[in-house]
């Protein structure tokens, strides 16, 4: 199979996904306990008040009419209107979405830096001190919440030492690496932590390989070894966490963005859940599972290249 | 000594001449809130992020003081209410402008009005159920009632009765109202407030512009506000609110969590105010025969409702939830910050005694099992439900709990599938009346969904509604609290204040009662 029809057949995946998802969300979001005329009207409004309300958002309708509309809609593109911020779910979306994207992405980007080749140092010395010294303190940032590695920063990098904003995402692109840097570091200490265990593992596996072996008989020198036979093996598998992870970040940044005040989409889905805010949720997990199919779809290609394997079968 | 008494003579004919600190003018404020704005418009703010901010924008036609009571002219200089009630007349200010220089006129007053009165635009139109017609003839404006309503003077100094520009209405995009009023909140923004919106960024952040028109003098004379603008931060969590005014990135910041309060109180940097508010929080109690489920409900007994008050140590919840910042209920029916509240000291101050004589009378069996429904997540609900449950061990009922989410609680309020919640309340407008109708009238909402339904109450009730004479529906009203606290539909708890922590620089800055976020008279002190 060559890459383009790998690709097309990867594309034409989605669609099928997509479409469960559709269902599932839809009927998921109305198993939810409570009335979200309640939730958005408060506690406060009259009987009559929260009949308007549901007359409004089509609430008194069968399910499969609602369904029906909501199918169009998502079709046409329309994702209706947030209950909660009385404006479009797509425009209130592609508001948000920049922030967590940045976000995820620098994330990763620290992990990758830190876990990177502090996995080769540890998988090169198996169980020597420097080994064990690594593992343990990753350990530590694994088994860490997320929140209070934030609040130790966040009070004392940046409130005592006032090295960085206490928040925020800034304006341009240069506030949003300095905003932002705190949190993705936040993140990255707990996703480098899994990347780093995982890539270590690989390595020391690969380092065992009999191809392995066999270019080292052949007298190649060792950082070719490494660089074309052992990184590249490692990889692999690597590259599939990698893209969990983006995907596991898109949506689930929820508690950084609280205490680093990022207004991102993890943010969001919490206050479109406690606000019942039917059009909102629908509209963010569908984007949530198309984000997402990408991510598998760009972690697909790019092991399909890093293992032609995967091309043939 | 002459010369001492000389100085000491300048000294004190300085000190009256200025005031201790000389008011500044200039510069903006960075304020931390937690959470945003969506749709700040008289008529479509229905979540305290917007309703607070609204006077910041509008200006209302009358004003209330600082203490949330007293009435005192706004756009409106002068009003009068009709000997038989029927009608109000106001005369509007000379030379009164929008934020775009324009004119406000009588026909602006009409427009607002209407607005707010229709039903089929405002959430709020209750409020003004009594308005029949609105007419303007020049600077004078009439508003003829379809029945006398003794709190129109107080609504017409509420935020939804905030005037806008009808020709701005007119000429924003949009087919209908609501997506008009949403254009004009981002583009080409017309108000009658103390600021203008000059930006939004959803979620994030907001920014308010001093507004060149307008015509409130501050105390130096010169037209409001002092500062330049103001620039609001949304920042969720609270210790981030608190380490970003700690690290003076913000001027202040809000709902401040009571454990912290003495922490801030005692650091030399930051003022740490308390603004009384007419936020209480109450459980309501299920007093229906039967439970949901169809057995019998123990709390329809008026005897056992009463033993729970008096078994609840609400001093020592004051205590442990808000850290001795509040102080336990004297109404039961309404803040003490509210008007006509009547105060006769704590509702059903602990008394053990009491309440075992009550639960023995009442002939409640020993381990008595009750649920209460407490708010997933909550600290408060937390330590609330730990405390009862050893409280009420002492009279023998045994207290289960049932944790879920907000919405599932309003449900289940509506329902009337519990035994008691959690629940609070924050009054929305001045008068007494919409915290009375919510708590205790039982056809608003059930009275608080516990199903009591008193036609004394509710006679009383609807009689104040009407009733013009202040000396009688003060009575009506202390009646009215007097059968409510006896029928002990609620649990009875406490009151808390406003917790705003701000820069030491910042003045002027206020909280009212209601919770409106006023800047128009805040300035820094640098």
């Amino acid at each position: 199979m060559s890459s383009i029809s790998y690709f097309i057949s990867r594309v034409l995946q989605i669609i099928p996904t997509f479409l469960i998802v559709m269902v599932i969300i839809f009927l998921l979001v109305r198993a939810l306990p409570g009335d979200p005329a309640i939730a958005m009207a408060d506690a406060k409004a009259t009987t009559e008040q929260l009949e308007q309300i549901r007359q409004r958002l089509g609430l008194n309708e069968p399910i499969w009419v609602q369904f029906g509309y909501f199918v169009k809609n998502t079709l046409t593109g329309n994702l209706g209107d947030s209950i909660l911020l009385k404006a479009p779910v797509t425009e209130v979306i592609f508001e948000r979405l920049p922030a967590s994207g940045f976000l995820a992405l620098y994330a990763v980007l620290f992990s990758l830096l830190i876990a990177g080749p502090l996995a080769f140092v540890a998988a090169l010395n198996r169980n020597k001190w420097l080994d064990v010294t690594i593992r343990s303190v990753f350990q530590i940032g694994l088994s860490t919440p997320v929140f209070y590695i934030g609040l130790l920063l966040l009070t004392f990098l940046a409130a005592k030492m006032r090295w960085f904003p206490v928040g925020g995402y800034g304006v341009t692109f240069w506030e949003h690496m300095y905003h932002l840097l705190l949190p993705a570091l936040t993140v990255a200490l707990y996703t480098s932590a899994i990347i780093m265990r995982n890539l270590r593992s690989s390595v020391i596996e690969v380092m065992d390989a009999e191809y392995v072996q066999f270019a080292r008989a052949k007298g190649l020198p060792e950082h070719v070894i490494l660089g074309r036979h052992i990184l590249r093996n490692a990889l692999i598998s690597t590259v599939t966490l990698l893209g969990l992870s983006i995907g596991n970040l898109m949506s689930g940044t929820l508690v950084t963005e609280t205490v680093f005040a990022v207004p991102g989409v993890g943010r969001l889905m919490l206050d479109a859940i406690f606000a019942r805010d039917y059009p909102l949720i629908q509209g963010l997990t569908l984007t949530f599972a198309v984000l997402v199919s990408i991510i598998f779809l760009l972690t697909d290609m790019v092991q399909a290249m890093l293992d032609p394997r995967l091309r043939v079968s | 000594m002459k010369k001492f008494l000389m100085a000491t003579v300048a000294v004190t004919a300085m000190m009256s001449a200025f005031p201790a600190i000389a008011l500044e003018r200039g510069g903006s404020l960075t304020f931390a809130r937690y959470d945003d704005s969506t749709l700040i418009d008289p008529i479509y703010a229905d979540r305290n992020p917007d309703i607070w901010m609204v006077t910041n924008l509008y200006d209302t036609l009358l004003r209330t003081e600082a203490d949330g009571k007293t009435v005192t002219a706004g756009l409106a200089s002068d009003y009068s209410v009709a000997a038989d009630g029927m009608s109000v007349s106001l005369t509007m200010r000379d030379g009164i402008k929008f934020s775009d220089g324009s004119p406000i006129e009588g026909k602006d007053v009409v427009f607002s009005l209407q607005r707010a009165a229709n039903p089929d635009l405002s959430p709020w139109a209750g409020l003004l159920a009594s308005v029949d017609e609105v007419s303007a003839e020049g600077n004078n404006v009439t508003i003829s009632l379809k029945n006398s309503d003794p709190t129109i003077v107080l609504m017409l100094a509420t935020f939804n009765t905030a005037i806008v520009s009808a020709d701005a209405f007119e000429a924003a995009s949009g087919e209908t109202d609501q997506d008009k009023a949403k254009a004009l909140s981002i583009d080409g923004f017309v108000g009658s407030g103390p600021f203008v919106m000059q930006s939004h960024q959803r979620g994030s952040m907001m920014q308010f512009a001093a507004n060149p028109h307008y015509w409130r003098e501050g105390e130096d004379g010169k037209p409001l506000p002092y500062i330049d603008g103001i620039n609001f931060l949304v920042i969720p969590d609270d210790a981030t609110r608190i380490l970003k005014l700690q690290a003076g990135e913000v001027d202040g910041a809000e709902f401040i969590p009571f454990a912290r309060v003495s922490e801030l109180e005692a650091d030399p940097n930051i003022n740490m105010e308390l603004f009384p508010s007419t936020r209480i929080i109450y459980s309501p109690i299920n007093t229906r025969s039967e439970r949901a489920d169809g057995s019998a409900n123990p709390l329809s007994d008026v005897r056992l409702r009463q033993a729970l008050n008096y078994a609840t140590n609400k001093d020592a919840l004051v205590q442990l939830i808000l850290h001795g910042a509040g102080k336990p209920v004297t109404s039961g029916l309404m803040a003490s910050t509210t008007q006509l509240a009547t105060d006769n000291g704590p509702l059903y101050q602990y008394d053990l005694d009491k309440a075992k004589a009550l639960i023995a009378e009442a002939g409640v069996a020993a381990n008595t099992e009750i649920t209460l429904t407490t708010l997933a997540g909550s600290a408060d609900d937390g330590i609330i439900l730990a405390a009862l449950q050893q409280m009420w061990s002492d009279i023998g009922i045994k207290l289960n709990v049932a944790q879920v989410d907000g919405p599932t609680r309003g449900a289940k309020n509506r329902s009337g599938d519990f035994d008691i919640h959690t629940y609070g309340w924050v009054n929305d407008v001045n008068d007494p009346a919409q915290v009375a109708g919510w708590l205790g009238y039982f056809p608003t909402a059930k009275a608080v969904g516990t199903g009591w339904n008193n036609d004394e109450f509710n006679g009383l009730y609807e009689a104040s509604n009407t009733e013009m004479d202040p000396a009688k529906r003060a009575e009506q009203y202390a009646r009215m609290q007097d059968i409510y606290a006896q029928a002990a539909p609620l649990l009875f708890m406490y009151e808390t204040p406003f917790a705003v922590a701000l820069s030491q620089d910042v003045k002027g800055y206020l909280q009212t009662p209601l919770g409106n976020n006023e800047f128009a008279t805040a300035w820094i002190d640098r």
